[in-house]
């Protein structure tokens, strides 16, 4: 759990030493970007797209175009860069995620998932031209069956 | 319509979301103000997967085309909010990450007059209000914890009763009516359902490492699951066809074959249940398909809906010709509606009709409680209350020798000559 934002003067215990470095980011750089006191929103933009984007696209470059869409590949990735943003998000003491937040992810869906299919990984019914002949067929074989047992149950007692 | 037919589910939703997980509840002091990010991988994963179903979804749809200001689509770290008007409280339902987050519960975000998100008046972030999901979880799971134990002392009432009345039925050999052998094959598939819905209760719903490993005999009890509950339905029918033809169609009242009934009871459910297993490993693959958040469901249901409606028009035809035979026998009015709802009362739970009359959940929290413990009766007690209505209570049709049972045949035979009709005697 990432614990709240921290105070601006405590920003420089974000040292190198004491956060995990699990996407290789110079995490030793963000100290220079370190705000004051508010989040400078201009620095924020730049530094996503520097550092985790850039690192984003290797990583996706990597994995090639051919499987971006496969979400099990790229679910990996994504987290990282999710997770990168919110980093920062921390050091530059801004809340996440943010209207920056947004729009960042906006741009990188539409540059690296524009041709893939929107449902994510989470199990999700089939299209429902194969949903409703799923369940139409049951219902009208019900109501054949119900008509047909009507039938001979008459026919039997020698009602015709 | 998903409400109705969840209704039965209602309480394994509320289990397979709060108990098995509560030995892991996350904590923490204040979810709405603290930063969204988890380090659980679970949750993290459903998170990060709306995440990305959110900004494809920001990405896809078209741009805001009314007029007016409005708040930008965003993603608040849980949940995706669309462009919302000036002004506007909008609400969704509470995501289920959490064990403690109930996804019934509604989470709102208010827009502000100048297009502006809220934003909390303590931290100044952007903040949604997510205090109602997790707010009522306690009472809510002393509630699901109830209605679970309910749900399976129901079930063993219910097969208790029904067993003691298979075993008058076979012994008193006298009763070999067709009417009864279809009591017989009633109760037996009460019997088997309420043995399976047990299995499932027990073996299954506290279990969260059993459905972590999902072995295929969970899908396999899953599917005798439904099969039962096919069947069990599906035999309610038959009495109903059975009823229907010899009160309205029947005048020379021989004696119908039967397998015809057998087929549509015991065999025919195979059809939708297979059919659902086949859907269900091919497009909604999940751990021992317990969810319930699918439409595939409706694969077993409508055909169960289904039964349930001819069952309840072939009800009202009934209901119909008694009444209208009552009249012709000049019986007083009062006696004769008198006689009409109990004839009605007795087969309703014959017939399963509670589910047609009853199938909306009110959205008002104490109604909703009121609802769910009667509908929960309704369901697991059925056994018993048809068990008691037809064995117990109709006292000289248990304990009936072959002289009773000639006069209840040549009643139903000569329905529509004799001046005092008293068929539902043998009711």
């Amino acid at each position: 759990m990432i614990p709240g934002r921290s105070a601006s003067g405590a920003a420089t215990r974000w040292c190198c030493g004491t956060q995990p470095a699990l996407w290789g980011i110079p995490c030793c750089l963000a100290q220079h970007f370190i705000a004051a006191t508010a989040c400078q929103e201009a620095d924020y933009g730049a530094m996503i797209r520097h550092y985790c984007l850039k690192e984003f696209q290797h990583s996706m470059e990597g994995i090639g175009q051919r499987l971006w869409c496969d979400w099990d590949e790229t679910v990996g990735t994504y987290g990282e860069l999710t997770n990168c943003t919110a980093l920062i998000a921390e050091k530059l003491d801004c809340y996440w995620p943010n209207r920056l937040v947004d729009e960042f992810f906006v741009a990188v869906h539409r540059q690296y998932f524009r041709n893939c299919s929107p449902s994510g990984r989470a199990l999700h019914d089939p299209p429902n031209g194969v949903l409703c002949p799923f369940i139409v067929l049951p219902v009208l074989v019900t109501l054949l069956m119900t008509a047909l047992v009507v039938w001979r149950s008459k026919r039997s007692e020698g009602i015709v | 319509m998903k409400k109705t037919t969840q209704c039965c589910f209602l309480l394994i939703i509320l289990l397979t979301r709060i108990v098995p997980s509560l030995s892991s509840a996350v904590n923490y002091t204040d979810p709405t103000l603290e930063p969204v990010v988890t380090e659980n991988s679970v949750i993290r994963q459903k998170i990060i997967d709306s995440q990305f179903k959110c900004y494809e979804r920001m990405n896809r749809a078209p741009p805001y085309k009314k007029k007016g200001l409005f708040c930008n689509r965003t993603w608040d770290g849980w949940l995706c909010w669309d462009d919302t008007p000036a002004g506007r409280l909008t609400a969704q339902n509470c995501p289920d990450y959490f064990p403690d987050f109930d996804p019934t519960e509604r989470a709102s975000k208010y827009c502000d007059e100048t297009g502006n998100w809220f934003r909390h008046p303590e931290s100044n972030r952007t903040w949604s209000n997510y205090t109602l999901c997790n707010s009522f979880t306690s009472e809510k799971l002393k509630m699901a914890f109830i209605l679970y134990y309910m749900a399976i002392v129901g079930h063993a009432l219910s097969i208790t009763s029904l067993l003691i009345s298979l075993a008058i039925f076979f012994y008193f050999k006298s009763l070999s009516c067709q009417r009864i052998t279809l009591h017989k094959n009633l109760f037996f598939s009460y019997v088997l359902n309420s043995m399976f819905t047990i299995a499932h209760l027990i073996a299954v719903v506290p279990n969260p490492g059993l459905v972590k490993r999902d072995p295929v005999s969970c899908k396999v009890l899953q599917f005798f699951h439904q099969y039962m509950l096919g069947c069990n339905y599906f035999w309610m029918l038959c009495e109903g066809i059975y009823l229907h033809t010899l009160i309205v169609v029947a005048v020379f009242a021989e004696e119908q074959r039967l397998h015809w009934y057998y087929l549509l009871g015991w065999g025919f459910p195979l059809v939708p249940a297979s059919i659902h297993a086949v859907a269900r490993a091919r497009y909604f693959n999940d751990n021992c398909w317990m969810s319930v958040d699918t439409h595939l469901l409706y694969i077993v249901h409508g055909p169960v809906m289904a039964a349930l409606l001819v069952n309840f028009f072939f009800l009202l035809n009934i209901v119909r010709v008694l009444v209208t035979k009552l009249r012709d026998t000049h019986r007083a009015e009062s006696n004769m509606y008198m006689k009409a709802v109990r004839a009605t009362l007795i087969l309703v739970p014959l017939l399963g009709i509670q589910f047609v009359i009853i199938p909306w959940r009110p959205e008002n929290r104490l109604a909703g409680e009121i609802y769910d413990y009667i509908m929960h009766i309704l369901m697991h007690y059925q056994g018993l209350l048809v068990a008691t209505i037809f064995c117990f209570f109709n006292g000289e049709n248990c304990s009936s020798s072959v002289q009773q049972q000639q006069f209840c045949t040549d009643n139903t035979r000569s329905l529509l000559t004799r001046p005092h009709f008293q068929a539902w005697d043998c009711f």
